[in-house]
């Protein structure tokens, strides 16, 4: 069954928030989903890309107050 | 030709190898094959044990980046290594010069003191950026 985890990245400045969910996906299980709140605008557009390229799985990009929710899944 | 990157830093800015770090870490985590060579004042931010503090030195930007704890050069480029394919060299002038070895850099980050004409006949293979 898999599971979700949430890194709280918000504060942190590029490319901490991209590094923090590399970590998190490391210690993960293939299909378990990571979701990273992140301050960081940046993040918007580069953590889909990243999931892109590395392919994984990039499920949503929510903007929040103030933030932005970005959940992806482990997909290798 | 291949997707690797090289990294050619020789500025002692902070800026400077703060972008440097940025670019290593990120190609590296996207699965790109990574290579640093180190020298002239660059290197002196590498010398282990030195508060941020002490260890950058730059203009505006490196104050902002330091009052605000932007991720740290030396940890970006850790990160590169930890999560990807990236090499790191010291110049090996550089370290005759200063009289240093690799003992007086920091730890577990160097893959070796490392010599220009093999770094670029290297990096020929590849796109390279001087920084």
């Amino acid at each position: 069954m898999s599971e979700r985890t949430t890194i709280d990245a918000r504060g942190a400045f590029c490319p901490g928030p991209l590094m923090e969910l590399i970590a998190a996906l490391k210690m993960r299980q293939i299909g378990d989903e990571v979701e990273v709140l992140s301050s960081d605008k940046g993040s918007v557009t580069d953590i889909p890309e990243w999931c892109k390229k590395v392919k994984h799985e990039c499920i949503s990009v929510d903007e929040k107050t103030g933030y932005w929710s970005v959940l992806v899944r482990k997909a290798k | 030709m291949s997707n690797a990157l090289y990294i050619l830093l020789c500025s002692g800015e902070h800026e400077k190898i703060q972008m440097a770090g940025m670019m290593a870490s990120v190609a590296a985590v996207s699965e790109r094959p990574v290579e640093v060579f180190v020298s002239m004042n660059a290197l002196l931010a590498f010398a282990n044990g030195m508060q941020p503090a002490e260890r950058y030195h730059g203009g505006e930007f490196s104050e902002v980046m330091c009052a605000k704890n932007a991720p740290d050069a030396i940890k970006l480029f850790q990160s590169g290594k930890e999560f990807g394919d990236l090499k790191m060299w010291a110049c090996s002038m550089a370290l005759d010069v200063k009289g240093w070895e690799m003992s007086h850099l920091e730890k577990d980050l160097f893959d070796g003191p490392g010599g220009l004409t093999k770094f670029l006949s290297d990096a020929e293979n590849g796109q390279l950026i001087t920084v």
